[in-house]
């Protein structure tokens, strides 16, 4: 494949994810569901499944709403959705983990809304550093690994897993190093990054990195093109497309990313495993390493000075907190990341948006206004 | 040299002309916005009144929200990026512009040099801009321009709680038929707006001197309201509903200047 071939690849899966699920279960692999964010998809990998993002869509939502109020947010909604008009049909399990409260609430309307597609929780600790928080870490894998066992009738393996941590931690790096590329070559729009990031999460990581490893060499023969206003993009989601083609319209680069559904889940890998310790314990820890995110528990809040000096290093101009609407975690987080941005004389705006956003006009006045004061 | 600045918003547009980016020539407002014949009205009223032609303006600028539909322009910018201009263009000492238009409202911090440091906008949503006052003014059958008259005989405005507007227009009708004083439920409504804008103006920043630009700073209600809630005196200019399309024509000049310092054609 050339390069405008895998591009068109990745926009493909990334925005026809059934026709890979189908795949998937017509070679005999069963699929899992995982929504968002840091479920052990290593786990689920290494027993033999397809872990599969569930972020939900852009839909209008109908169904869901017999069980969520309206002032919630329209990721969980959306993937109730889904899964209420049978879109998910075939998946043999939808992993939940508990890091907010509306994917908590999510868990417990799947249970009712959706009969044919078990609901397992993931349960992850507030503190994750204390060994309290390590043990209850495992403890949480090990019920997803029993839950998973019933629903897709596979078996665990601990040596199995070793091999999976590698996998991912290759995609991880993958990643990073597709983000760095992405930054240093104006060229690839946000559309093209968003359909990389986003095929991502639908695609068997091991296929997803050869497919980036073959991308990033095809840019890096490239000279790069001549670099439009530079922003760091902060937020949950940033894949609607109407919202991608108006930061490629008004002409922005994305620099850089602190997105949970792109960057912000590929930054930490599972460590080598020390001593007596199993694959299961390196993976605890990955999780137990992790930080700089809204939904991570941080007293000191490390992610705000995070993301300022991400943005100084990727040399961007501003700073767009592209937030989903009725996010508290996030919504918390913003006036700090505004002040830290305020301090380094960095502009900063804030756009809401929603899985129901069909007009995007007052975004696009917001972001024309963001690059004519940079 | 002149340069025409339009600001084609959702219920109204407006031009206005400039002579060497200083003078102001000319002005026209039509209401109807967006999506009507009222952009093309307000582009001829306002040649008409200048005594020019097409042929005479240098350079077109469009902003608001229609901006990228006039097929005239040679170039389009962002109405906060105008409304900062206009402003300060017409009053240096602001550092605050609260701009409340038909269907959104916007607070815009500016240097002292008069480039935006900051700004918010509101939600999608009619509470606390232009629409809010349009429809309480259709349930209390008097026009929007009388709101003033009444807010400010007000000796007790009624509290309006409800943030949405379809929740509050019917607190307001219950309130009708408790037959509260019409002066005291408009100060009340006038209020509503105020407290939604300031909520916005108290998150950019306030930083005197403040003004209001847009259609609903001529309500002296929804004025004294605001300033109580902020505690600053909030001031506005007669011209406030043409800063939008007075900074536009500025910005209007600022490319030519530009062009002729680099030598290009416009």
């Amino acid at each position: 494949m050339n390069k405008k071939e895998l591009f068109e690849k990745f926009h493909e899966i990334a925005t026809h994810p059934e026709t890979l699920m189908k795949r998937y279960i017509d070679e005999g692999k069963p699929v899992v569901l995982v929504a968002p964010v840091y479920t052990p998809e290593e786990i689920i990998h290494s027993m033999g499944c397809v872990p599969m993002g569930a972020w939900g869509a852009d839909i209008q939502l109908n169904e869901a709403k017999r069980y969520f109020p309206a002032f919630i947010c329209s990721i969980v909604q959306s993937i109730l959705e889904l899964g209420m008009k049978g879109v998910y049909k075939g998946a043999s399990a939808l992993v939940v983990p508990s890091l907010c409260d509306s994917l908590k609430c999510l868990g417990e309307n799947w249970k009712y809304g959706v009969k044919d597609i078990p609901f397992i929780p993931m349960t992850y600790p507030q503190n994750r550093k204390p060994g309290y928080g390590h043990a209850f870490t495992k403890a949480g894998y090990e019920r997803l690994i029993s839950d998973l066992e019933k629903a897709a009738g596979k078996t665990f393996d601990d040596g199995a897993l070793g091999e999976s941590i590698r996998v991912y931690n290759d995609h991880n790096q993958a990643m990073r190093d597709f983000a760095t590329i992405a930054s240093k070559h104006p060229e690839v729009s946000a559309s093209e990054r968003s359909d990389v990031f986003k095929s991502a999460t639908f695609m068997e990581k091991s296929e997803h990195t050869k497919l980036v490893r073959e991308l990033i060499a095809y840019i890096t023969e490239e000279e790069p093109a001549k670099s439009g206003t530079r922003i760091l993009i902060s937020g949950i989601l940033a894949d609607s497309p109407a919202l991608n083609d108006i930061i490629d319209e008004l002409g922005f680069t994305i620099a850089a990313d602190d997105v949970a559904a792109q960057s912000r889940q590929y930054t930490v890998d599972a460590p080598d495993k020390a001593g007596n310790e199993s694959n299961l314990d390196a993976l605890v820890n990955k999780f137990c390493n992790m930080d700089n995110c809204s939904v991570l528990y941080d007293p000191d809040k490390k992610r705000v000075n995070m993301i300022t000096n991400k943005a100084a290093f990727a040399e961007a101009q501003g700073v767009v907190v592209i937030l989903t609407k009725f996010c508290d975690p996030e919504e918390f987080d913003y006036p700090l990341i505004k002040k830290a941005c305020d301090e380094r004389g960095l502009p900063c705006v804030l756009i809401e948006v929603d899985r129901q956003m069909e007009n995007m006009e007052q975004a696009r006045t917001m972001l024309q206004a963001l690059k004519e004061m940079i | 040299m002149y340069t025409l600045g339009i600001d084609i918003g959702s219920t109204t547009s407006k031009c206005v002309i400039l002579r060497d980016g200083k003078e102001i020539v000319a002005k026209s407002l039509v209401v109807a916005g967006t999506g009507t014949k009222g952009p093309k009205q307000s582009y001829e009223e306002v040649l008409s009144a200048a005594g020019l032609n097409e042929s005479d303006i240098a350079f077109i600028m469009a902003t608001g929200y229609g901006r990228t539909t006039f097929e005239k322009m040679n170039g389009e910018m962002s109405e906060l990026s105008c409304h900062g201009k206009g402003v300060f263009f017409a009053n240096p000492g602001c550092r605050t512009i609260i701009d409340i238009g038909g269907q959104d409202a916007k607070v815009i911090s500016l240097t002292d040099s008069g480039s935006i440091s900051n700004f918010v906008m509101n939600d999608k949503c009619a509470a606390g801009t232009g629409r809010f006052l349009d429809v309480m003014a259709g349930i209390l059958m008097i026009g929007v321009e009388e709101l003033e008259e009444y807010a400010l005989r007000s000796a007790s405005p009624v509290s309006i709680s409800s943030t949405c507007t379809v929740f509050a227009e019917s607190e307001v009708i219950s309130q009708l038929s408790k037959n509260v004083n019409k002066d005291d439920l408009v100060a009340g409504i006038c209020g509503s707006v105020a407290s939604r804008v300031a909520a916005l103006a108290k998150r950019a920043g306030i930083k005197e001197e403040v003004f209001m630009s847009g259609g609903v700073a001529q309500n002296g209600g929804v004025r004294a309201a605001l300033s109580k809630e902020l505690g600053v005196d909030v001031k506005y200019t007669d011209d406030a509903q043409y800063m939008g399309a007075l900074g536009a024509a500025i910005a209007a000049f600022h490319e030519i200047d530009k062009g002729l310092q680099s030598g290009t054609d416009h």
